[in-house]
């Protein structure tokens, strides 16, 4: 026995008690510090929740829950509603998903069935390009490019043909300012499609192989297969990714400030000027003095706008997730 | 029945006992077949026949061809740029291989069942119903006999007939499979391609997929690929054995599992290498 034990140690070995590990003092800092990462973040959003809310209490105060459905936004008499804001917030979120939709089926589509090897990464890199582009760029280019190509172009032949029809004519009413709820959702749309166009492909080249073939096999064509066995397989993950594109356009600030008119008018109309909760806060937050009222409506507002962004968020999440599981 | 995985089975009582010899006319005829993943030659120069309304089995060591030539006759390979074919494969006189033809056309009649249960995320009714509306307009009540039909075929009606309705993927690995098989009917092709459609299967549903093999072949011609040895001998009135992309031998089974003629059939069938 204590041979053995010579020839191994070349030593004295110390009793099990007094013998200390290798990491007895820098683990349990790491551990400390790990732990503070994660504590951290809770801190950093729990915090900005409060103080928004915080801020925008006295206007909840003052206007009560009215403040939500009130369209009426009056520096001049001190009276502030949320609803133009939000109203132009989901519009032109929508507007661009409608639009986004179409164009990242097709690109996704294309990119992981159709595109010969050769051009499939051009086109992957150039949708991740469009992601790349500062939201500023777009918006100069949207008010210098976009908005006089619809107003001379696009708005005067549409208020001319649809505009004349009832009822869906209020859609396409009043002057082509070029600027408006559309032009903003074109802009917007433009910028979400990388992300969902990516999440589209993802899922896409999730199916199995086997699965697409047995569909080919039954003597499926390519658009069958894929509406009948690509997409029904990965519905619930393109539905998170059309969220996750929903809540970007929701937030999305400089791009649409530019071009969406500045108007706190209510309109049907998609050529009508109008705001979002982002553009709003954007354009007032200089004129808004410390303590007044219309600082803490502003405040409110973003309050507002980060609950709905919550909503999606968290609807996307659930989406995503229970495909996976 | 035979159980598969009785350890005392014999592959050549099983053999004998198989009636029927295989003299039939030729439903496809593979004439000088190459065929090429890129610059990979993965079959080379082939040449068989494979008989209406019987089993032709492939076998063969992963790698040999036999998967690839079961996906080279109902086109499969298409879908992928880089894999070409060259040669003739005759089907009912007509070659398959090559742009003449369309290869849904291709496939609707000769289906494939693959290795693992391929249901479509969709209901039972409707993962028959999916490759029957691409070719045919039927009515509710015609619809429903087909469904009916080829479920009844595939030895899985009784199973399913209360749920028809629910989704496809709540169904054991068994039946997922026969309703594959059920799903390929229901075009009604002339030729099944089976691509190892047990290995993922355990031995009860395998042997009721082997029993409705059997069922399938007096309406049917079916080419099985499959890594079970005891499975071809049990199935197939044919059997080809494959071996680096080249085509060693095909008989009888009877003949192939008893007395190859080839020393390379016999090493593989006595376990020696593959």
């Amino acid at each position: 026995m204590d041979a053995t034990m010579d020839t191994r140690g070349g030593g004295q070995i110390e009793p099990i008690t007094k013998a200390k590990a290798t990491g007895a003092v820098s683990d349990p800092i790491f551990i400390a510090l790990l732990w503070a990462s994660g504590i951290f973040v809770l801190l950093l959003l729990g915090l900005i929740i409060a103080q928004l809310f915080m801020g925008g209490l006295p206007a909840l105060q003052h206007f009560g829950l009215d403040f939500i459905w009130t369209a009426n936004w009056n520096p001049v008499t001190e009276n502030y509603g949320a609803l133009v804001m939000i109203y132009g917030t989901l519009f032109s979120a929508v507007i661009a998903v409608v639009v986004a939709l179409p164009l990242s089926f097709g690109i996704a589509f294309f990119l992981t069935e159709i595109c010969p090897q050769a051009f499939k990464r051009p086109i992957g890199v150039a949708v991740q390009l469009l992601a790349a582009v500062p939201s500023i760029i777009y918006g100069m280019w949207g008010f210098f490019v976009i908005v006089p190509l619809m107003a001379a172009y696009v708005q005067p032949p549409l208020i001319e043909t649809l505009g004349q029809v009832p009822i869906l004519g209020l859609l396409f009413s009043g002057p082509p300012l070029g600027s408006g709820m559309l032009t903003a959702g074109l802009i917007l749309a433009v910028m979400i499609l990388p992300f969902i166009t990516a999440m589209f492909v993802e899922t896409l080249e999730s199916v199995p192989p086997m699965l697409k073939e047995s569909a080919y096999g039954v003597g499926g064509t390519t658009y069958e297969v894929y509406k009948n066995v690509s997409i029904p397989y990965g519905r619930t993950a393109m539905v998170g990714a059309i969220m996750l594109g929903l809540g970007r356009a929701l937030g999305e600030t400089m791009a649409v400030t530019f071009v969406i008119g500045n108007a706190t008018r209510l309109s049907a109309s998609l050529f009508a000027p109008g705001a979002t909760i982002a553009s709003t806060i954007a354009n007032e937050f200089p004129e808004a003095p410390i303590g007044s009222l219309k600082l803490t409506s502003l405040l409110q507002l973003g309050f507002i706008l980060f609950v709905i962004s919550f909503i999606v968020l968290a609807l996307s999440r659930a989406l995503v997730r229970s495909r996976l599981d | 029945m035979n159980s598969a995985v009785d350890p005392t089975f014999n592959l050549a009582s099983a053999v004998a006992a198989k009636p029927d010899a295989p003299q039939a006319p030729a439903k496809i005829k593979v004439e000088n077949l190459n065929f090429y993943y890129g610059q990979n030659h993965a079959l080379k120069n082939i040449n068989f026949e494979i008989p209406e309304k019987r089993v032709t089995a492939m076998i063969g060591p992963s790698g040999c061809g036999k998967s690839t030539l079961l996906r080279v006759f109902n086109r499969m390979y298409d879908l992928y740029p880089g894999q070409r074919a060259e040669g003739m494969v005759g089907f009912d006189g007509v070659n398959i291989v090559g742009k003449e033809l369309d290869a849904t056309i291709v496939r609707t009649r000769i289906g494939m069942v693959f290795q693992k249960p391929t249901p479509f995320p969709m209901t039972i009714y409707d993962n028959i119903a999916f490759g029957v509306k691409l070719h045919e307009r039927l009515n509710k009540a015609q619809m429903d006999e087909r469904v009916e039909w080829c479920l009844r075929k595939a030895a899985i009606w009784d199973e399913t007939k209360d749920r028809l309705h629910t989704s496809a993927l709540g169904m054991s690995g068994g039946q997922q499979q026969r309703l594959c098989i059920a799903r390929t009917i229901a075009v009604k092709p002339e030729v099944i391609l089976l691509d190892e459609p047990t290995s993922a299967l355990d031995p009860i549903s395998t042997s009721k997929i082997e029993d409705l093999i059997d069922e399938l072949k007096r309406e049917f011609t079916i080419v099985i690929v499959t890594h079970n040895m005891q499975q071809a001998a049990r199935c197939a009135d044919i059997t080809a054995f494959f071996y680096l992309g080249e085509l060693i031998e095909v008989a009888p089974s009877d003949v192939i599992f008893t007395n190859p003629k080839e020393i390379k059939t016999r090493d593989y069938i006595t376990g020696r290498f593959g």
